[in-house]
């Protein structure tokens, strides 16, 4: 065997060369493994430069910008409707929970009165979407250990969900369905009961996706204690969401700062201390709890009324700024809007959940397998177009 | 009648048995990992292919691989590679030489059958391995290594759990061993027969690279590992025909081992008229059934909790076991 | 706040299970195994979709007046739209040429639409129609813009809208019995008008929320949505509103459904108040009406409002210090108007109309309850300069035609009222004598009913804001308190 290293030339006639290798001293390089942009782990075009040495990863650093599609300059040129219609791409697995923060942006700078029944539906909304959100991470994650199976439990669940929203909305995926001032138009017959009914399936069904997966000793095996992510390093990044919640930040903007009518329901905030992916992953399942716990109070508790407050014929939000945020299902959403006291924004600045939860993995992927690094970015629960914008 | 053939002509007569019995079996296997997959996953499955529930499908499957393109990346190492698929392929074909299907329908009933059988199915490591090392690919090199020890980890508990079988019934030829059974199958001796099928069962798993132990061919880290610069009919052969013939080779091999082989699972008159045939299949169906579904529910472990798995718990637990069957041999009932 | 029993679950779920989790995961797809499936085999089978479903738009032609507005508001601009003019002989002899906009193209190319819908929504003339069908997927790209020709054929394939859950509120149909209860929070929103949180928001409040195609009355005050916390402290007010508020936003409900409606009929709306009536500011004049008129709308121009009839007589007569002085409501509308942007004169004759009515309303009040005209004080403006926050608590939600602003125009309006010289507009100034005999017939009836007091401290002002000198003005103060103690005629009445 021919040593290139020049360093190590003086050991090719030696038999210092075999104790070299046998006191463990032989050099071996870094192998710069480029995970991504087509990946069928990573959740889109998501690029990582991972340094590893063996089977060991030594230093991985996300690429991002894959999918940069320039929202923030997109919203310049549109007006509020249009922008509600185009914001629901940004996540797109919360659609409806992109376009909440707009419209409470112009509620607050205009000024604008919600009516209740509007603000309960769209607790509503939003909490289902949240439901479909975290079906979708659920089985992703599964699928990316090599569980095939909770995939299609998660869409069959998914797809009551989606077929009652198509009904109020029209939309599976992108809703573009509130206006500043309420919704666009309210829900029809029989959405609540077959709201419940999809909301209760699911509930029945969570305790067999705990055993399949939770209670699974493999899956234990592969979660727990891997991508250990500390509290004060997920505070130091701004990690929010359910990932922030599995490393015991115990923040939630819905509890703590209530919008809509978030501070009426009677919800949990679930946080696990430990940080790793299996707590990240308990998190998500228990807030689906929460949710459908949310969906039931707001439906159930619907008032009558009208579904749009007093808006102008023509949506303008006068001169001012507002920084709103929102519980997205990923993390905390911040839209921060500059209004010239037009029709179009003349800047929003969007703060997605997804970006900062991202710019944490460098740090958990240090000195991790491969192979975990497949678990952590199932557990990381992010979004390219919401990483992106 | 009787048929008199020269050694040679009943040897081609065996060969294409095996040549037809061996792709129509996978086929079948195929369509049944389809339709068992997709039922438990609550969904249909193929329902288009041939018309009546998609029985076709594995059939279309296998004729869309034989129209593509056979590609040999440049800097492959063409013997090789195109050598590697025979070499995964023939020896399962081999395995069914000697599973007994009926008490006297046996291709060739050696005496050491047993020792062939763990002897020939051996012998894919090696083309896993010339597989990933020459497609010239890191992920399939990976994937390669990954497999190879793999293998080698777990071809332990599959010999070690055979081993006691073939103490247990005094003889390697798989028809004694057969013979040897009696109902209860599994679970006598007691304990140790269900131990050893788990083993068993275990094994064979990983020989084959089924999930949970699919690690190597783990189709979202490495697409398919060793295989992923195989197209065509390279790739249907040394992999998917491989893993579907392969996995009935071991259904019927525990079958014979386990579950009393040809034998009626009761030993009651009515049932006794039932050709061993049939009840040989019914059991590999079930066995197949047993597979599949393991297969469908678990995640994957990881490489090295695969191998800690192998030999921290089952190789120790296989020797254990090979000690327990002597002592029940010597000492206890089954004398 | 992560809970006990939540930890203690993850503390036990984290913990070795020696494979009977495993087992536990099998017998999960094992049952699904034998469960009926609920696969939809598509295509032989299709899924039921909703008719909001968005699935291809489709053409109602005849309805189109290539307003254009769907390919202006189009995100992705993809509706090409071409037309001409034409003109058309005069209908009757004499008459002028009729010109017609007359639609030569109007092509939607799905290669680009983002089915959004929102061309759907603006499309005032109700040309445009979401179908459900989705299944036009095309082997050519060039195919996928559809033409006017196959847009109208997709109208074949739409359906009625849903009809809607229970509660929910169609245009023109308010509920006021239900909205009884959640308009009880209402006239806290009017109790904390005088304080300071409030005022902040009022210059906000004061601009005019125009109605768009479906104004709805909050009459319940969403409180909690709002980040401002004056309402929350007016939270246990609800308890203790006068049912009249109940009325009140009953009426205003009435009058801004019945305005809703008659969005696309801007004529109908155009009331006394003359001028050209936008349809948003003309439903905010019904508002400010509204307000005044708790037995029914008095304007003619309404003529939708006899859907919500139904409650007035259950409810009973507002008492006159509930209601809005007609001062206040004139300064009210000026204000509202000039921060719409109205011309003066609209802006004006708008704000007599407001006066007028609150005049008539307060007539009506002091017509039904005598008997307490005595004791109550008179809500009109001359109160405001006294004391703005005690005098006008009952008043300030009678002054909220919606309760969003309903903090807002109080506050300044009293400061109108009492400084009327500070808003420095001529026609206000210049309609204040014209409103002084208005008020004082107004008050004529009543004239036993009206403090003195407040009386004097009224014409003060007025005469002030004249630019009368001092010893004028004290000695005409002087000589209204005494018609009103004696109830006598003055040489501005009658």
């Amino acid at each position: 065997m021919a040593i290139k290293d020049p360093e190590l030339q003086h050991l090719q006639d030696s038999s210092a060369f075999a104790d070299e290798v046998s006191e463990g001293r032989l050099v071996t390089e870094q192998m710069l493994l480029n995970v991504g942009p087509q990946h069928p782990a990573t959740h889109g075009v998501f690029r990582l430069l991972a340094t590893i040495d063996g089977e060991r990863i030594v230093r991985a650093e996300p690429v991002v910008g894959y999918m940069h599609r320039g929202y923030e300059k997109l919203v310049e040129q549109r007006d509020y409707r249009q922008i509600t219609n185009l914001i629901s791409r940004m996540d797109w697995l919360s659609g409806i929970n992109n376009e909440l923060p707009l419209a409470l942006a112009l509620e607050k700078l205009m000024e604008i009165e919600v009516p209740p029944r509007a603000q309960y539906l769209r607790v509503a909304l939003a909490e289902m979407n949240r439901i479909l959100n975290h079906l979708m991470f659920f089985q992703s994650f599964a699928a990316e250990l090599g569980a095939i199976t909770p995939t299609f439990y998660a869409f069959r669940e998914r797809e009551d969900i989606q077929y009652a929203m198509e009904s109020v909305t029209g939309g599976r995926m992108h809703f573009g369905f509130f206006r500043p001032g309420g919704l666009k138009e309210d829900v029809p017959k029989g959405f609540i009961a077959m709201a419940l009914a999809s909301i209760r399936k699911v509930i029945e069904r969570l305790p067999d996706y705990e055993d399949l997966l939770t209670g699974n000793e493999i899956f234990k095996q592969r979660t727990i204690n891997i991508g250990l992510l500390e509290k004060e390093v997920a505070y130091a990044y701004g990690v929010s969401g359910p990932i922030g919640r599995g490393s015991d930040i115990d923040m939630d903007v819905r509890r703590d700062e209530p919008y809509l009518v978030y501070d009426e329901f009677d919800f949990d905030v679930c946080t696990a201390p430990h940080g790793d992916c299996f707590d990240r992953f308990w998190v998500l399942l228990h807030e689906i709890i929460e949710s459908a716990k949310i969906v039931e109070q707001a439906l159930e508790a619907l008032p009558p009324g009208p579904i749009l407050g007093k808006v102008p014929r023509v949506v303008e939000a006068p001169k001012g700024e507002v920084y709103i945020r929102t519980e997205n299902p990923l993390g905390e959403l911040g839209f921060y809007l500059v209004s010239d006291g037009g029709k179009r924004p003349y800047r929003i600045k969007i703060r997605t959940p997804s970006f900062s939860n991202v710019s944490a993995l460098p740090h958990v992927l240090r000195d991790t397998l491969v192979a975990d690094m497949i678990a952590i970015l199932g557990s990381f629960f992010f979004v390219l177009g919401d990483v992106d914008r | 009648m009787d048929i008199d053939l020269t050694a040679w002509q009943i040897l081609i007569v065996k060969l294409l048995i095996i040549l037809t019995v061996v792709p129509v079996g996978a086929l079948i296997g195929g369509y049944v990992l389809h339709k068992e997959m997709a039922h438990m996953q609550h969904r249909l499955g193929p329902m288009y292919a041939g018309g009546w529930h998609g029985w076709a499908q594995t059939l279309a499957d296998g004729i869309k691989f034989a129209y593509k393109e056979d590609i040999i990346p440049a800097s492959a190492d063409r013997r090789v590679f195109s050598m590697a698929p025979a070499v995964i392929f023939v020896p399962v074909l081999l395995l069914f030489l000697v599973i007994p299907i009926d008490r006297t329908l046996i291709i060739e009933d050696l005496d050491v059958g047993l020792f062939y059988l763990l002897a020939i199915g051996s012998v894919g490591a090696i083309g896993v391995l010339m597989a990933g090392w020459s497609s010239a690919n890191k992920y399939a090199l990976i994937g390669a290594l990954r497999s190879a020890g793999q293998l080698i980890a777990y071809e332990l508990p599959i010999v070690l759990s055979a081993a006691a079988v073939a103490m247990l019934a005094g003889s390697l030829s798989l028809v004694t061993i057969v013979e040897a059974q009696d109902w209860p199958f599994i679970l006598w001796p007691p304990g140790i027969g269900l131990a050893l099928f788990m083993l068993f069962i275990l094994g064979a798993m990983a020989e084959m690279s089924l999930p949970p132990f699919d690690m190597p061919v783990a189709e979202s880290e490495l697409i398919t590992g060793p295989f992923t610069e195989y197209t065509g009919m390279r790739f249907i052969f040394g992999f998917f025909f491989a893993e579907t013939a392969h996995m009935i080779a071991f259904a019927g091999i525990g079958t014979t081992l386990f579950l009393g082989g040809y034998k009626p699972i009761v030993p009651w008159g009515p049932l006794e008229v039932i050709p061993g045939i049939i009840w040989f299949f019914v059991k590999t169906a079930f066995m197949i059934f047993l597979l599949l579904w393991i297969r469908f529910s678990f995640p994957r472990l990881r490489e090295d909790q695969l191998q800690k798995f192998a030999w921290k718990f089952l190789i120790p637990l296989s020797l254990a076991l090979i000690l327990a069957t002597g002592a029940w041999i010597l000492y206890g009932p089954g004398g | 706040m992560a809970l006990d029993h939540v930890d203690e679950r993850l503390e036990r779920a984290r913990k070795p299970g020696f494979g009977i989790g495993l087992l536990k995961g099998m017998l999960v797809l094992l049952k699904h195994l034998f469960k009926r499936n609920t696969v939809i085999q598509y295509p032989e089978v299709k899924q039921d979709l909703s008719p909001r479903t968005r699935g291809v738009i489709a053409l109602k032609e005849e309805n189109c007046t290539v307003c254009m507005l769907c390919a202006r508001e189009c995100p992705d601009w993809c509706i090409y739209i071409d037309s001409h003019k034409e003109t058309l002989p005069p209908k009757r002899k004499g008459g002028r040429p009729r010109k017609r906009n007359v639609l030569d193209r109007f092509a939607i190319d799905y290669a680009l639409c983002m089915y959004c819908g929102i061309c759907v929504e603006v499309c005032p003339y109700d040309a445009l129609f979401w179908s459900r069908e989705f299944e036009y997927a095309e082997y050519d790209i060039r195919q996928l813009t559809h033409e006017k020709e196959r847009l109208s054929d997709w109208m074949a394939t739409v359906l009625p809208p849903l009809e809607l859950e229970e509660g929910a509120e169609l245009p023109g149909q308010a509920k006021p019995a239900t909205a009884t209860t959640p308009a009880a929070p209402a006239p806290t929103q009017g109790a904390t008008a005088g304080t300071p949180a409030s005022t902040s928001s009022s210059a906000a409040e004061a601009r005019p929320e125009q109605v768009t195609e479906a104004p709805k009355t909050p009459t319940a005050v969403p409180e909690a949505s709002k980040p401002a916390t004056a309402e929350t402290a007016a939270e246990p007010a609800p308890e203790t509103a006068k049912p009249t508020e109940g009325l009140k936003e009953a009426t205003e409900e009435q009058q801004m459904d019945a305005s809703a409606t008659t969005t696309p009929e801007p004529a109908a709306k155009i009331d006394a108040g003359g001028g050209v009536a936008q349809e948003g500011t003309q439903a905010e004049v019904e508002e400010a009406t509204a307000a005044e008129t708790p037995a029914g709308p008095t304007s003619s121009a309404v003529t939708e409002t006899p859907v919500a009839q139904p409650p007035a007589p259950v409810k009973p007569t507002p008492r006159p210090e509930d209601l809005e002085a007609p001062e206040a409501a004139y300064t009210r509308v000026v204000e509202a108007q000039k921060e719409a942007g109205s011309s003066p004169q609209v802006a004006e004759a708008r704000a007599k109309v407001a006066r007028v009515k609150a005049e008539r309303a307060l007539t009506q009040a002091r017509a039904a309850t005598p008997q307490q005209a005595a004791a109550d004080p008179e809500p009109s403006g001359a109160a405001a300069a006294g004391e703005p926050e005690p005098a006008q608590g009952p008043v300030a939600p009678a002054e909220q035609d919606d309760p969003v602003p309903a903090q807002g125009p109080v506050a300044p309006t009293e400061q109108d009222d009492s400084v009327p010289a500070e808003t420095g507009d001529e026609p206000q100034g210049a309609a204040e004598p014209a409103a002084e005999p208005q008020s004082a017939e107004g008050e004529q009836p009543e004239a036993a009913a009206e403090d003195p007091e407040a009386v004097y401290e009224r014409v003060l002002a007025e005469e002030r804001s004249k630019g009368s000198s001092d010893p004028v003005a004290t000695a005409r103060a002087k000589a209204a308190r005494m018609r009103a103690i004696k109830g006598t005629l003055g040489p501005a009445d009658g």
